[in-house]
């Protein structure tokens, strides 16, 4: 009981996004063998320690903790401990209801039936209910109960559970497949007839039917506060991840936020890892010489001076006229969340006139720094002409090989010049020119869309859309530099 | 396991006691660390900011212990050549150099070549014994005969690629060398692991897996006038408390790096040097390089100080 107390946990943990694995499970065990139930915070240090491995991680496991082990649980997984030393009788103020074994327990029984514990335990004996459910509730102990709810859960699959509606749901899903017709059918035979010890063992029935539907209603809530809460949230995540960026809306931008920087983190585990490819370069003498004296000073084993590859330098162009901006708005998002990879990126943000956004990035907190952005540059009416005039001005100087630029813009130009010469100037000297399109690619060519003469121009061009495209594009971007 | 001493290890109070003794004051939680890594016999993977003591704590419990702290300080390109063992090349080319006069009167009588290789076959692998073998800090470890504490410090700082050499050690506490074979720690007298990480770097899941995870964080302002009180006694309750709520208000800052306990304990020297009896911002103004180590920082709180001072002053006479 214990164990399956600490596994249900460690399935808890995991719904809420920590990874736990079976050895660490076995570990905490272990832990919980040596540490005990008696001190709530020591056991809770422990566990942390032996599950949890990360800051972050260490929150969310605080947080499911308290709410899986809550005061009622807890004492109940002591007492599990205790009734093995048959001190059950301790626990006095606990809401036992189904420990027809144990004069204590029943003590604090229902209010219903104030008669004495002899006469009560008497009637068990002088008359047993019959179906399985009554048996259980009246005779069985309280652990077999809890055990006997969970896999009712189980069967009708509890820990689905989505939205908190479903709550009553479940429950009486729950208590049908723990038999709750046999004891209705019991309960009405008794009532039907008229002696009066039949009349007694209705009453009690009923009671403890009652008592029971309690427990499965909080076993269910528990059940969502453990599952749904996290998995709702997941499926949320999923679809705000697929869904057209232009069709956020406000109320959604903290989530969002949230995801770009869970992607981000992502990206920056996979891709730190490579960092450090070596490359060949300048023979490194002393390496050598002492890595060859095991073979007897011959040089066999060559060692090279380790040269790190170097990270891309992106330069990032954005649209930020209205029609854009929502998606420039969580490409810069992106970018600046994966500074600690991209050290050298830089930003533009234009509608006519291009400014490069930035300091303002590396200084002000990134929600300051979209507003502001927006705020400056985000009125008027889009030029791109006008701002590949302006980048060849400022910036053309910066480009090299080495540099990436992305440019995210619809290309609507506005029937304006669209100076595609300046861009293919742009291709020849940088290593990749990427264009994000946010439109389908059905309506690149068609209206004022000016893609036709810049997709010429660009080593790639992406349809852009949503933070999966996003993604895609970035973590492309960090491959081709590593 | 059993380590000598090992009863200082019995319990959470009995550990958090004698760590006090030590002059090492610890939260609930360091302790609760100590004493499921010996028990359970698990490594120690210590993670937060710089200079809050998680050096000191394995070198802490190697005092209480009264073992040895065998300590390998990581840095990027350490091998394993540095970290596990290495062949003394020198001797083993000498010792040839010496054994070639002596090679004649073993082959001796050997006739063709198949009966010489077959009479040199019978001395093994002579050269390739622990005769040659050069011990380095994890080997040590392993071999020690009483227990130790290893100290792996600054892991984040060391490559990927040394991780990995680090998992069979910590799971199985053994190593393995091709040409000898494997080396086991005594199932009795493994060593007690402490790694250590200032974060730059995510250590591997694999890594984490194998250890128990403990951060310390910044101590609250109790634990911190407690660590100062055991670490500079001399000091008068009065400006220790004054010092500890400047610090902790400084924390609060959005400052370049943030002054740990180790600045404090500095600070808390520094001003008894200076004879000093209460904080004033002349004071203040004149050691604050001692806590504060970017000149950008020093300018930030600078423009601060006369508030920060007073409510240092203030928070006392109030506490």
């Amino acid at each position: 009981m214990v164990d399956k107390t600490l596994v249900d946990f460690v399935k808890a943990l995991r719904n809420a996004d920590l990874k736990v694995s079976p050895a660490e499970t076995l570990e905490a065990m272990q832990c919980m063998n040596l540490v005990g139930y008696q001190d709530r915070r020591f056991l809770k240090d422990s566990l942390s320690m032996v599950l949890a491995k990360t800051t972050d991680e260490k929150a969310a496991f605080d947080t499911c903790f308290n709410r899986f082990f809550t005061a009622d649980k807890f004492r109940q997984a002591m007492n599990d401990e205790l009734d093995d030393d048959d001190q059950g009788g301790d626990a006095d103020d606990f809401d036992s209801d189904a420990e027809g074994n144990q004069p204590a327990g029943k003590g604090g029984q229902s209010g219903g039936k104030g008669g004495g514990e002899s006469e009560a335990s008497e009637d068990v004996t002088a008359l047993p209910p019959t179906s399985a459910l009554g048996k259980l509730l009246l005779q069985g102990s309280r652990a077999e109960l809890m055990i006997q709810i969970a896999e009712a859960g189980r069967e009708v699959e509890v820990n689905k559970i989505v939205v908190f509606t479903q709550k009553g749901l479940f429950t009486r899903k729950i208590m049908d497949a723990m038999g709750l017709k046999g004891l209705q059918d019991e309960i009405g035979e008794l009532q039907n007839q008229n002696a009066k010890p039949e009349q007694q063992l209705a009453g009690r029935l009923k009671v403890a039917r009652d008592q029971l539907r309690e427990r499965v209603r909080d076993h269910v809530e528990r059940q969502f506060f453990l599952h749904a809460d996290e998995q709702g949230k997941q499926l949320r995540e999923e679809l705000l991840k697929k869904v057209k960026l232009s069709s956020l809306e406000k109320r959604n931008f903290k989530d969002v936020q949230e995801i770009v920087l869970k992607m981000a983190k992502k990206l920056i585990a996979i891709h730190s890892k490579r960092r450090k490819t070596y490359k060949r370069g300048q023979l490194d003498v002393r390496k050598t010489l002492r890595h060859n004296m095991q073979y007897d000073g011959m040089f066999f084993d060559l060692r090279w001076k380790a040269s790190k590859v170097d990270r891309p330098k992106v330069m990032c162009i954005c649209d930020v006229s209205g029609s854009v901006s929502n998606y420039s708005r969580f490409l810069l998002m992106f970018l600046y969340s994966l500074a600690s990879i991209l050290p050298k990126a830089r930003s533009f943000a234009f509608s006519s006139d291009l400014g490069e956004v930035t300091k303002l990035f590396e200084e002000s907190s990134l929600e300051d720094a979209l507003s502001k952005t927006m705020r400056d540059y985000g009125n008027g009416s889009t030029d791109y002409g006008r701002m590949f005039q302006d980048f060849k001005s400022h910036c053309m100087d910066d480009v090299n090989n080495k540099t990436t630029i992305i440019i995210l813009g619809d290309a609507r130009n506005n029937y304006g010049d669209a100076r595609s010469e300046i861009l293919r100037e742009m291709y020849d000297k940088a290593k990749r020119v990427i264009w994000l399109n946010p439109e389908p690619r059905s309506s690149w060519a068609v209206g004022d869309s000016e893609m036709k003469k810049y997709t010429a121009a660009c080593h790639q061009t992406e349809v852009c859309n949503s933070l999966q495209h996003l993604e895609r594009v970035v973590s492309n971007l960090l491959k081709t530099a590593g | 396991m059993t380590l000598k001493n090992a009863d200082k290890l019995a319990s959470v109070e009995v550990i958090k006691h004698n760590f006090e003794q030590l002059n090492y004051i610890c939260s609930l939680q360091i302790a609760t660390a100590v004493f499921l890594a010996y028990h359970l016999g698990k490594p120690i993977l210590i993670e937060g900011p710089p200079g809050v003591g998680k050096t000191e704590l394995a070198k802490t419990t190697a005092e209480l212990l009264d073992i040895e702290c065998v300590r390998l300080q990581c840095y990027e390109g350490l091998d394993e050549s540095k970290a596990i063992y290495e062949w003394k090349y020198g001797k083993q080319l000498l010792y040839t150099q010496v054994l070639k006069e002596t090679l004649s009167e073993i082959l001796d009588g050997a006739t063709g070549l198949a009966e010489s290789v077959g009479k040199l076959h019978e001395f093994g692998d002579i050269f390739f014994s622990e005769e040659f073998l050069e011990p380095r800090p994890l080997l040590k470890a392993l071999k020690n005969e009483t227990g130790c504490v290893l100290l792996i410090d600054e892991v984040d700082k060391s490559d990927h690629e040394f991780e990995s050499l680090l998992l069979e050690m910590l799971s199985d506490f053994q190593l393995s060398i091709p040409e000898i074979g494997t080396v086991k720690a005594h199932p009795d007298r493994k060593p007690l692991v402490f790694l250590t990480s200032n974060n730059t770097r995510e250590i591997s899941d694999a890594l984490k897996r194998r250890c128990l995870h403990l951060y310390i964080p910044f101590p609250d302002a109790n634990l911190e006038k407690q660590i100062i009180q055991a670490r500079v006694p001399e000091l008068a309750e009065n400006l220790r408390n004054q010092l500890v709520t400047f610090i902790q208000e400084l924390r609060e800052m959005d400052l370049k790096k943030v002054p740990a306990i180790s600045e404090t304990i500095d600070w808390a020297r520094t001003l008894i040097l200076l004879h000093s009896e209460s904080l004033s911002p002349e004071l203040v103004r004149q050691t604050l390089n001692v806590i504060l180590k970017f000149q950008e920082d020093i300018e930030a709180v600078d423009s601060e100080l006369q508030t920060i001072t007073n409510k240092a002053l203030k928070g006392n006479q109030g506490s």
